[in-house]
C-alpha cells in the first residue's frame, strides 16, 4: 500500500520543483485544455514531447511514471470493451464468430487512451514536483479572486490540506486493522461470499470509527487553539513568482495557443 | 513446545530507498508455560517481533518454530488459519478492532472465524466477557458505546474467546487506570496458572514485569541485549540503567538503601523482606 506512484510527492532538487506551485497549477490547467483541443494525433505527439521534456527537466524517472499509470490499465481495459461494444462504425477490423469488431471502436479507444495518459502525466508532474502543502497554499491564492463570488477559499484549502495530511495516517490505520482482523480468523483473501463481505465490514466499521474520532478530535484542537476559518492571517511561507515561473507560462500559453491556431486553420 | 526464533531477521519496504532492518539476526527461546516481558524502547522492535507469532510478519531471513509450525524465510506459510488460532494476539490499542453491532456477536466473531458453530461461539464469548469482567447487561449493547477502559476488555475477551494456547499481549495495558491495569495483568496470570497458557507481554511498566512476570527479554536496536529470569533481572540495577529501563519502586528504594550503607541482599524484591532486612539493620 505504500508503494501508490499516484498523486505523491518526489522530493528532488530540479527546476520543476522550485517553481511557484501557483505557476505549475495554471501550467497544468492550460495543457489540460490543450489536450481537449481536437489536434489529432500529430498534435498528441507535440504534447507527449513536451510532456516528456517536462519529465526530464524534473529529474523524474519513467519508472515512477509509469507505475503512476498503472491503476489506470484496468479502466483502459473497461474503456475499450465499451467502445468495442458500442461503436459499429467504419471497417471491419477482425470478426469472431460473427461478432465484429469495427475500426472506430478501436480508433476512439486509441485516442482516449492517449489523452489519459497524456493528462495522467501532466498531472502527476504537477503532484510528484509539488509539496502538498504548497499545493494547498496555491490553490487558496488561485481561488482568491472567486471570494467575490463567496467562494470560501481559505475554507477549501483547509479542507485539502486536512485531507492530504491523513492520507498516510489512514492506510496506516487500515494496515493495523486489517492485521488485527487477521489475528482474529478473518481472511481477506478466501472464503466465501458472505465471508469476504463480513471481512470488508470488519475493516470498514472500525476505519470510520476512528476516522471520526479523529476528526472530532482534530475540530477540538484547532478550536482550542483559538482556529478561527473566517479569521484575517499572515503567512510564514510567502510565494512569489520569479523570471522562470513567468517563462514557463510564457511557453505553456505560447504552446498551447499555437497548437489551437494550427489546429484551427487546419495544419495539423 | 517452546517458541524458538533462529535467527531471524526483518526488514520493512525491502528493495527499496525505505528500507529499515527492525530485526537483525535474533536467537530467542520463549519456555512454555510461562509469562514472559518483552521490554524496550519505543521503535525497539517488540512490535515487530511480537507479530511474527502468528506470522502477520514473515521473517526476511531465520525461521520461527511456534506451536507446531516452523516458519522460514522465503517460504509461503501453509495453514496460517489454525496457527493464528492457536497463538492470540492482542494489539495495541485492540478497541479500534471492534465492529459487531453487539459485544457478544463481537466476541463471538473470532470463535465463528476459526468454525466453532454459532451456539457453542456464544457460550463461550460468554464466558469470555465474565473472565474480562464484562456482565449480562452488557452484551446486547453496541461495543462503540462502551467506555476507553471497557472496550479494551471487550476486545481482549474477543481474543480469549479463540482459546489461544499462546497470548501475546501488545502493551495490554497502556491507557487504563492503575487499578483496571492491575486487574487485566491478574487476569493474564490467572491464565498462565490455570490453564496452563503461555503468555508474552510487551510493557514498559516494570512493575507489572515485577508483579506477574517470569522471564524478562531485553530488545535493543532489533536485538536481544539479555534474557533472564525476572529475579536475575531485578537483582542488579545496573542492568536496568544500561537498558535505559526505570527500575520498580522497590528496586530504586533498595539500591538508594544500599547507596546510603546499608547492608541488603539483592535478592530482595518484595516490600515484606525489604523491611525485615532494613528492621535487621536498624534494630541492630
Amino acid at each position: 500500500m505504500k508503494n501508490i506512484a499516484l498523486g505523491r510527492y518526489i522530493p528532488l532538487d530540479s527546476v520543476v520543483h522550485k517553481m511557484d506551485p501557483r505557476a505549475k497549477i495554471v501550467a497544468m490547467i492550460i495543457l489540460l485544455i490543450a489536450i481537449f483541443m481536437d489536434t489529432g494525433f500529430i498534435g498528441y505527439g507535440l504534447i507527449g514531447l513536451f510532456v516528456i521534456i517536462a519529465v526530464l527537466c524534473a529529474k523524474l524517472k519513467f519508472d515512477f511514471i509509469w507505475r503512476a499509470m498503472k491503476p489506470m490499465l484496468f479502466m483502459l481495459a473497461f474503456l475499450l470493451m465499451i467502445n468495442i461494444l458500442v461503436i459499429k462504425t467504419g471497417y471491419v477490423v477482425v470478426s469472431i464468430f460473427g461478432f465484429k469488431i469495427y475500426s472506430d471502436a478501436l480508433f476512439q479507444t486509441l485516442y482516449i487512451t492517449i489523452r489519459l495518459v497524456l493528462m495522467i502525466n501532466i498531472t502527476t508532474l504537477l503532484t510528484a514536483t509539488t509539496k502538498p502543502m504548497d499545493m494547498t497554499i496555491a490553490i487558496e491564492d488561485l481561488l482568491t479572486p472567486f471570494k467575490v463570488f463567496h467562494v470560501p477559499a481559505h475554507d477549501i484549502a483547509m479542507m485539502i490540506s486536512i485531507a492530504l495530511r491523513f492520507i498516510p495516517t489512514l492506510l496506516e490505520e487500515s494496515e493495523r486493522i486489517m492485521k488485527a482482523q487477521t489475528s482474529r480468523g478473518v481472511d481477506l483473501e478466501e472464503g466465501s461470499f458472505k465471508e469476504k463481505i463480513m471481512a470488508i465490514l470488519s475493516l470498514i466499521v472500525p476505519l470510520f470509527v476512528s476516522s471520526f474520532q479523529r476528526a472530532d478530535d482534530l475540530a477540538n484542537a484547532m478550536e482550542a487553539r483559538g482556529y478561527n476559518p473566517g479569521g484575517k492571517r499572515v503567512r510564514y511561507k510567502q510565494l512569489k513568482l520569479a523570471f522562470r515561473d513567468y517563462l514557463m507560462l510564457f511557453v505553456v500559453i505560447g504552446f498551447t495557443v499555437s497548437l489551437g491556431v494550427m489546429s484551427y486553420i487546419g495544419v495539423l | 513446545m517452546p517458541i524458538t526464533f533462529k535467527k531471524v531477521s526483518h526488514e520493512y519496504s525491502a528493495n527499496t530507498p525505505f528500507a529499515y532492518k527492525a530485526l537483525k539476526e535474533i536467537d530467542l527461546t520463549l519456555a512454555e508455560g510461562k509469562i514472559t516481558a518483552i521490554v524496550g524502547a519505543t521503535g525497539s522492535g517488540k512490535t515487530t517481533i511480537v507479530q511474527h507469532l502468528n506470522a502477520l510478519l514473515l521473517p526476511s531471513a531465520g525461521e520461527i518454530e511456534v506451536v507446531d509450525k516452523v516458519i522460514k524465510a522465503k517460504e509461503k506459510p501453509k495453514n496460517l488459519k489454525s496457527l493464528r488460532k492457536q497463538v492470540g494476539l492482542v494489539f495495541q490499542f485492540p478497541e479500534y478492532q471492534l465492529f459487531e453491532e453487539t459485544i457478544l456477536k463481537d466476541v463471538a466473531f473470532g470463535p465463528k472465524n476459526f468454525g466453532v458453530p454459532e451456539d457453542d461461539a456464544i457460550r463461550i464469548a460468554k464466558e469470555s466477557l465474565s473472565m474480562v469482567g464484562i456482565d449480562e447487561s452488557f452484551y446486547e449493547r453496541s461495543p462503540l458505546d462502551l467506555s476507553g477502559g471497557q472496550k479494551r476488555r471487550v476486545a481482549i475477551a474477543g481474543i480469549l474467546a479463540m482459546d489461544p494456547q499462546v497470548l501475546v499481549l501488545d502493551e495490554p495495558t497502556a491507557g487504563l487506570d492503575p487499578q483496571g491495569a492491575k486487574q487485566m495483568m491478574s487476569l493474564f496470570q490467572m491464565l498462565n496458572q490455570k490453564y496452563q497458557k503461555t503468555v508474552l507481554v510487551v510493557t514498559h511498566d516494570m512493575e507489572h514485569v515485577l508483579d506477574y512476570c517470569d522471564e524478562v527479554v531485553v530488545v535493543e536496536n532489533g536485538t536481544i541485549v539479555m534474557h533472564t529470569s525476572k529475579q536475575e533481572f531485578f537483582q542488579d540495577s545496573s542492568l536496568m540503567v544500561r537498558a535505559n529501563i526505570n527500575p520498580p519502586a522497590i528496586v530504586r528504594m533498595r539500591t538508594t538503601l544500599q547507596e546510603h550503607g546499608f547492608d541488603i541482599s539483592n535478592d530482595v524484591l518484595d516490600l515484606d523482606s525489604l523491611a525485615k532486612a532494613i528492621a535487621k539493620e536498624v534494630l541492630l
